[in-house]
């Protein structure tokens, strides 16, 4: 495939779109507490698209969100773009993430009150910006819904709404776009058409994605597949097919059900 | 299915805080009033003493009824339409419609006898004082003790409970018609028109409350302080009529003000689709605005005209007539401070149901800050539709009422009433929402989106 780009867990901070530097996360007050994330460090070069695989529990969601500014570590810290994320107010890590950041959410989380159009538009006219709806109108063509405009999402279907979703992310023109499961809702034809507006996404317009994703066909339309097991990097493999990942999961789930019979879990 | 009912009641007691509160207020007052017929059944209780008695439980009662009716069956409304998408679920693994009926209908039942009981001890308090006021006027000798007996505990239950069920058994006919799809849908996006059922709700209460005004100014007029009675009503009625055609009255004005909004930028943009699709939402949280503002200035402006009347008359006022006003206010400020609790108690279900919401628009880049600036225009545009459609309902009671007893439209009393009203309002309603809002949008937006 052309204009594949390799991704690096670790190193060079040329050309680095995403940073972490020994990510803790912990749940739970003193006493009862669950450790999501146990020190993660990784570091994603600009325009790599990355997937993020584990066993349910494994960390996956909460590596997302602390990445991308939506949740707080309890230790370690983020850059995204070059720039540190802001440990400030909820406003200003908002505003961080308006410059910066994409989100893609499994459940698609439009503003049911909001058409197709306003729904996109809303993160410039929340920032400020100018509301250009030509481009607005583009992005929307882009993802095969230029026809449908004027429609609430209730009015559309799953893989219809999680396309705008990804319309909403990518109208800012955000350095980084993070997906939750962007597929696990969708049948496999709108998984599809999604998998390539992220592609898409990565290799004409240089962005940098990075998927959680349970399906195997999905982690391998990504350059590179990062693998979690109870909050830690327990594998990094490069140019996944759908086979190898399929067979590294198996082997992953086998091998963290061993552990934990050992360590009496 | 009652194991469902009560599963359910337990799991999200605060979903149905609402509720209980209204009934539970609802049923105390009802109780306290009911009680006057008890304890005019006492032995040697006659004439006057009687007739006062009677009057007061069937009069204040009765529109007091009216109003707790109408309070119950909004919350129950408004609680039943914020688990639209839960009917949606349940549904969808396999309940029936009459299940669903049945679930709803358990719930409501549940919680009025709940609610019913536990209004006993303050009700019987709340009917020791009235009685007590009485023995001051000299309305009822001090040797008539107050009594709570069978008269006030089998009304004050009895209406609670059927007017809970009757109104779940309407909000759960409509939950349960609707198809899956169609209400996973609903939960998203209601309906804007305006139903058959609200137009002739709206028309008929506004249709007695003219009849009311109409009475008090012809029949009533000369008749003194009788007038009062007509009057009163009139502008309960008209306010709960201009409830029933909030939608439409919100719409409208969301119409005219669009503009305006806008000029606010992105939160104003919101607030205006806001307003615009979630009508019946919005029309919740106006209604108790309308019924407070209403009743409020009605009946604070009535007693002035009729102190002014007695004033006039050339009177001194005696000490029975300083006690009849005592009384008049107490029976007012039990029912202002009756629908001021419904309008702070209807506005935290309706804002802290919109959690989710807020989440997913700071999801899409709003800052906290932004959020609030939507719900504080919100609350703007809905506070002024409420106080204005209050202030024409209390039209209803104020001119007629002035009309009868002093020739003259225009009522008597400060307009410092009417400035206090509407400070009372508008400080009631933007710090409940605010503050509710701002309870909302402090837990991280990741979690109350999958909440
Ligand atoms: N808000 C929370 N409070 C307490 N524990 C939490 C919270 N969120 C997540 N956890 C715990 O943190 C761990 C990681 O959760 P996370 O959601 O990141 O897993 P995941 O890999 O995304 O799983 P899945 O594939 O099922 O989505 C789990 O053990 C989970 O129970
Ligand atoms: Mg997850």
């Amino acid at each position: 495939m052309l204009g594949r780009k390799a991704a690096r867990p670790a190193g060079d901070a040329g050309g680095e779109a995403l940073r972490l530097e020994g990510v803790r996360r912990v749940y739970g007050p003193e006493g009862n507490q669950v450790v999501a994330l146990d020190g993660v460090s990784l570091s994603l070069p600009v325009g790599s698209f990355t997937a993020v695989m584990g066993p349910s529990g494994s960390g996956k969601s909460t590596l997302l969100q602390c990445a991308a500014g939506l949740d707080r570590p309890t230790a370690g810290r983020v850059f995204v773009d070059g720039a540190e994320l802001a440990g400030g107010s909820e406003a200003a890590l908002t505003k961080f993430r308006r410059q910066r950041i994409g989100f893609v959410f499994q459940q698609f989380n439009l503003l049911p009150t909001l058409t197709v159009m306003q729904n996109v538009t809303l993160p410039l006219k929340l920032a400020g910006r100018k509301v250009d709806r030509r481009r607005a109108q583009e992005v929307l063509e882009r993802v095969g819904l230029g026809d449908r405009l004027d429609h609430l999402p209730s009015e559309l279907s799953g893989g219809q709404q999680q396309r705008v979703a990804i319309a909403r992310a990518l109208v800012t023109e955000p350095r980084v776009v993070f997906g939750d499961e962007p597929t696990g809702a969708l049948d496999t034809r709108s998984a599809r058409a999604v998998l390539a507006l992220l592609q898409e996404a990565v290799r004409v317009y240089g962005q940098t994605v990075v998927m959680v994703t349970h399906d195997p066909v999905a982690a391998a339309h990504a350059d590179a597949v990062l693998y979690l097991a109870d909050g830690r990097i327990v594998g990094y493999q490069q140019a996944p097919t759908a086979e190898t990942v399929a067979e590294r999961m198996t082997h992953l789930a086998d091998e963290v059900e061993r552990q934990r019979i050992t360590a009496g879990v | 299915m009652f194991g469902l009912a009560m599963r359910s009641l337990r799991k999200r007691a605060g979903a149905f805080g609402a509720s209980f509160l209204s009934m539970f207020l609802g049923a105390t007052i009802l109780m306290a009033f009911a009680s006057m017929l008890d304890t005019a059944t006492g032995d040697g209780v006659t004439g006057t003493a009687r007739e006062t008695l009677v009057t007061m439980a069937s009069v204040v009662g009765g529109w007091g009824l009216i109003l707790v009716v109408f309070a119950v069956t909004s919350t129950l409304t408004l609680s039943v339409r914020q688990r639209a998408a839960e009917m949606a679920l349940l549904k969808s693994v396999g309940a029936t419609p009459a299940q669903i009926g049945r679930m709803i209908v358990g719930e409501a039942a549940g919680v009025a006898v709940a609610a019913g009981l536990l209004a006993i001890v303050p009700a019987a308090l709340a009917g020791r004082g009235i009685v007590g006021l009485l023995h001051d006027t000299g309305q009822v000798p001090a040797d008539v003790p107050h009594a709570f007996g069978p008269i006030a505990v089998s009304m004050g239950l009895g209406i609670t409970f059927v007017s809970a069920t009757a109104a779940a058994l309407i909000t759960a006919r409509r939950a349960a018609r609707v198809r899956v799809a169609e209400s996973m849908a609903d939960a998203a996006a209601e309906k804007t028109r305006l139903s058959r059922k609200r137009i002739a709700g709206g028309a008929l209460c506004l249709l007695l409350a003219t009849y009311a005004a109409v009475l008090t100014c012809t029949l009533m007029k000369g008749k003194g302080t009788d007038a009062m009675a007509s009057a009163g009503q009139a502008d309960i009625a008209a306010a709960i009529g201009f409830a029933f055609l909030a939608p439409a009255i919100i719409r409208g004005v969301t119409a005219l003000l669009a503009a305006p909004l806008r000029a606010f930028g992105a939160a104003g943009d919101l607030a205006v689709t806001t307003l615009r699709r979630r009508t019946g939402a919005m029309s919740a949280a106006v209604t108790p605005i309308i019924l407070f503002t209403g009743t409020a200035v009605g009946t604070l402006y009535l007693q002035a005209t009729e102190n002014a009347a007695t004033d006039a008359a050339g009177l001194s006022k005696t000490a029975d007539q300083k006690g009849v006003e005592t009384l008049n206010l107490v029976v007012i400020g039990m029912v202002v401070v009756f629908t001021a609790i419904m309008l702070v108690n209807t506005l935290l279900a309706a804002t802290a149901h919109r959690r989710r919401e807020f989440a997913q628009a700071r999801l899409t880049g709003a800052t906290p800050g932004q959020v609030l600036g939507t719900v504080a225009l919100e609350s703007a545009v809905l506070t002024v539709i409420g106080v204005a459609c209050g202030t024409v309902a209390s039209v209803f009671t104020i001119v007629p009422f002035g009309i009868a007893r002093m020739d003259s439209p225009t009522p008597d009393g400060s307009v410092w009433i009417f400035i206090g009203v509407v400070a009372l309002a508008v400080v009631l309603t933007g710090a409940t929402t605010l503050g509710s809002a701002r309870r909302a949008v402090r837990v991280p937006a990741v979690e109350a989106v999958a909440a």
